[in-house]
């Protein structure tokens, strides 16, 4: 109920600010949304790295595949596949909010020197999502940037870059911001080797923010994948 | 003859216990020298020492003329030996016991000479049975033929014969003889016990304590005319004064009522008889014995013996 | 000299007891790799809790190279036994025997004595290090496949592409040889100072136990001299499954453990070319 009341007073504060705006943002994000619905699944090519201050991972490649609303798979033929948990999935689909929203224009802004939108998309519903910020580039109808605030995992912001898949409204290269948990185990568990004292000095940065970086080689879009990919091994 | 070891003023301390005392002898060649103490007089430290096993505080060990601390390996190659029992790879065959350390005797011992020793040591036919399914004997007899597989001039046996049956010490003690007599070994022999030996040896080396009490030829230690006479009679008040008016008074060593000993060769046991009947002294019992093996026994048995032995 | 390694090693190859430490190695790593087949995928739960919370990891995460692993880390304690078990021997156990005064009645160095046993007993190290490989390599691989390798450190989680994990193994037992050989050496020394022959089996088991309890609390008297402990650097296996490795530090562990060996070697022979026979 609080919520919903803070949406209306976003909604009015920013009508007010913004109304001189060409398209309406519910309208605009109707569209956004409408195309990101429209990739029912696919499968994509994929280089992923993955920066977390506790793993060293190097470079994964492997065949993505993603069928809506939330089945996700990394194929790396025999080798393993690490994705982020369900609630911070990688697609922008599950960043956006599915049900009925606030839609509040948020203003404009600028990404590599393209005048974006910025949208405040606000779920009526009890989701997993409490607030998304969507910036929005309106000559190719895509979103650049989501900055999406969820119940659990924290906030979740995805950069998107795209290319040969724009009309699918599908990145070329999605770099997603993420909270990180704090990992530890006791050494007397793992009995690590470098405890010598200069490896001590090795940099410990408490960093509490992640990036993985993906970059999508090419994607096949709406041929049909069956749910048996996505069982669980 | 030549000297084949020469041991001088050898010492050896165990913290403050001196196990050999300033100990000097020589070994000639083709001796059967037989050193003999009691347990723990040293015997076993002084061949430990001429092995090369321990090593000397002061004192000096040559063979051949060489000095052995500095020639220990070159010197090693012509002495065999057994120290106490002779202990061996259980698990391995007598045959690849005796081929191993002939190996180890640095010089190429073709199978031939290894059947050979076989033969003197009468293992053959056992060879490729476990040594630990040998008897103590034939474990002591495989021990002799690693001493003598590289066909050293010096042979030193500590105890050879300890812990067997009296046969097995007849067959040892018939060894030892066959290898000084037919294979012309230098042999240095030690036992605590005088009988085992008296037989064999050549030459004869007593220590006790650590020190030399006494050695030389055993010609000459068992010189006959130091054989004592012991003769037991009917209690005689007057024997001393019969004996003091005698002809045998200058031999005489011990004289009660009950027991005369005399030290003299024992060819004139008959004449002193003849004479002690002659004086109507009646004679129960006559013994004779070495003056040798009675000191011998005194120093072993220390005070318990002396008495009877003198 | 050679003639003498030969020997050594015949008489090492010849005792049943030699192998005793081959079927431990195969019960040990068997028995791991049953507990694995059965439980695995719950001890994998638990290890990877904290990851799990916010990454989803599939794929046979289960697989030979990190059985491999952990085969490798539970036997860091028990190897060093085996291997007393035979080097401990060396001196010692010929001693209790009594064939080590035979042996030194013959024309032979005693310098070259130690290190024929020191020899012996490495090669003796490596061949157990290599059926080690054997069983708990290839027969994990068989038994639970291929895939990227996991490996969990206190404050890191290091993932290894299958493809870039082989030469990490053949470095890493190429590494423990050194290690266990620095406990052959150990055990070679403890074996000189008596003449029984488990003394220096249990003292060189008791001393890794020590040591490693050491090298791995958290106190800082200890932090002081964990560099100078060789079972500090006896784990440095570990580093090449690092990423990137810490090649600095291997290195510098090696160079310790080198150091230990040659170090119990010379004291030993030393020790032991005056030494007074007296078993």
């Amino acid at each position: 109920m609080i919520r919903m009341y803070c949406a209306y007073i976003f909604l009015l504060l920013n009508g007010l600010a913004f109304q001189s705006s060409a398209t309406e943002a519910p309208e605009l994000f109707e569209v956004l949304r409408n195309k990101v619905l429209s990739v029912h699944d696919y499968t994509a090519k994929v280089k992923m790295k993955i920066n977390v201050n506790y793993m060293r991972i190097p470079q994964l490649a492997g065949v993505l595949y993603y069928k809506s609303p939330d089945k996700m798979k990394l194929e790396r033929n025999g080798g393993l596949s690490i994705l982020p948990k369900k609630n911070i999935n990688l697609t922008l689909r599950n960043l956006i909010p599915s049900g009925d929203v606030l839609v509040i224009d948020a203003g404009a802004d600028t990404i590599e020197g393209k005048t974006v939108r910025i949208l405040k998309v606000v779920p009526t519903d009890d989701g997993a999502i409490v607030l998304t910020k969507i910036w929005v580039d309106e000559a190719r109808m895509v979103a650049m940037r989501t900055e999406t605030t969820t119940r659990d995992e924290g906030t979740v912001i995805m950069d998107l870059r795209y290319d040969k898949y724009v009309s699918f409204a599908l990145p070329d290269n999605v770099t997603i911001h993420m909270d990180i948990k704090e990992y530890k185990l006791p050494k007397g568990v793992t009995m690590d080797y470098n405890d010598l004292p200069d490896a001590k000095n090795i940099k410990k940065v408490k960093n509490k923010k992640g990036t993985i970086q993906i970059s999508y080689l090419n994607y096949e879009i709406n041929k049909g994948i069956s749910d048996s990919i996505f069982e669980k091994e | 003859m030549k000297p084949i070891l020469e041991v001088t003023d050898l010492s050896k301390s165990f913290k403050k216990f001196k196990a050999v005392d300033k100990l000097s002898f020589t070994i000639e060649q083709g001796a059967v020298y037989g050193f003999l103490g009691q347990n723990g007089a040293g015997k076993s430290t002084t061949m430990r020492m001429l092995l090369g096993l321990i090593f000397p505080d002061s004192g000096t060990i040559a063979i051949n003329g060489y000095k052995f601390n500095n020639s220990r390996r070159f010197l090693l190659k012509n002495i065999g030996a057994v120290i106490e029992r002779p202990d061996l790879y259980g698990y391995l065959s007598g045959w690849d016991n005796l081929r191993m350390f002939a190996t180890l005797s640095g010089m190429s011992i073709p199978n031939k000479r290894i059947h050979e020793v076989l033969e003197i040591v009468g293992l053959k036919g056992r060879e490729k049975d476990k040594v630990k399914a040998y008897s103590q004997g034939m474990k002591q007899r495989l021990g002799i033929a690693i001493a003598m597989v590289h066909d050293p001039d010096l042979l030193i046996l500590d105890e050879p014969t300890n812990g067997l049956d009296p046969q097995g010490i007849a067959e040892i003690r018939a060894l030892v003889i066959s290898l000084s007599r037919d294979h012309n070994k230098t042999i240095l022999i030690s036992s605590h016990l005088l009988y085992e030996i008296e037989q064999i040896a050549t030459n004869m080396l007593i220590i006790h304590k650590g020190k030399k009490l006494s050695d030389g030829p055993v010609s000459q230690l068992f010189n006959p005319d130091e054989t004592l006479i012991e003769i037991e009679l009917q209690p005689e008040e007057n024997i001393k004064t019969v004996v003091e008016n005698s002809q045998w008074y200058g031999k005489s060593v011990r004289i009660s009522p009950s027991k005369l000993v005399f030290k003299m060769n024992p060819s004139f046991t008959p004449d002193l008889n003849r004479w002690l009947v002659n004086q109507n002294v009646n004679v129960l019992n006559i013994n004779s014995r070495h003056s040798f093996e009675a000191y011998f026994l005194s120093i072993t048995n220390d005070t318990a013996t002396t008495d009877r032995a003198i | 000299m050679i003639p003498l390694l030969r020997i050594e090693l015949y008489k090492i190859f010849r005792r049943p007891r030699t192998y005793i430490s081959f079927g431990i190695v195969t019960a040990i790593t068997l028995v791991i790799q049953l507990a694995m087949l059965s439980d695995g995928k719950s001890f994998i739960g638990f290890a990877l809790q904290g990851v799990n919370e916010q990454f989803d990891i599939r794929g046979n995460i289960l697989n030979g190279y990190l059985i491999t692993y952990l085969i490798l880390q539970s036997l860091l304690i028990h190897i060093p036994l085996l291997v007393a078990l035979v080097a401990g021997d060396a001196l010692a156990g010929e001693a209790n025997a009594g064939t080590l005064r035979l042996m030194l009645t013959k024309p032979i160095s005693r310098v070259q004595l130690v290190f024929v046993k020191f020899l012996g007993s490495f090669v003796y190290t490596v061949l157990l290090i290599v059926w080690l490989a054997i069983v708990a390599l290839v027969l994990s691989l068989v038994l639970f496949g291929t895939g990227d390798m996991i490996n969990l450190k206190s404050d890191a989680f290091v993932l290894l592409l299958q493809d870039d994990i082989l030469w990490r193994y053949g470095l890493a037992f190429l590494f423990a040889v050194l290690a266990m050989t620095t406990i052959a050496a150990l055990s070679i020394f403890l074996s000189a100072f008596t003449d029984n022959a488990i003394g220096p089996v249990i003292s060189t088991m008791g001393i890794v136990v020590i040591l490693t309890i050491m090298s791995n609390l958290e106190l800082p008297l200890f932090n002081l001299i964990k560099p100078y402990l060789f079972t500090t650097h006896m784990i440095g296996w570990k580093g090449f499954f690092d990423d990137p490795v810490p090649y600095a530090a291997i290195m510098r562990s090696a160079g310790v453990l080198a150091m230990y060996t040659v170090g119990f070697l010379g004291i030993t022979m030393l020790y032991f070319n005056k030494k007074d026979i007296k078993s």
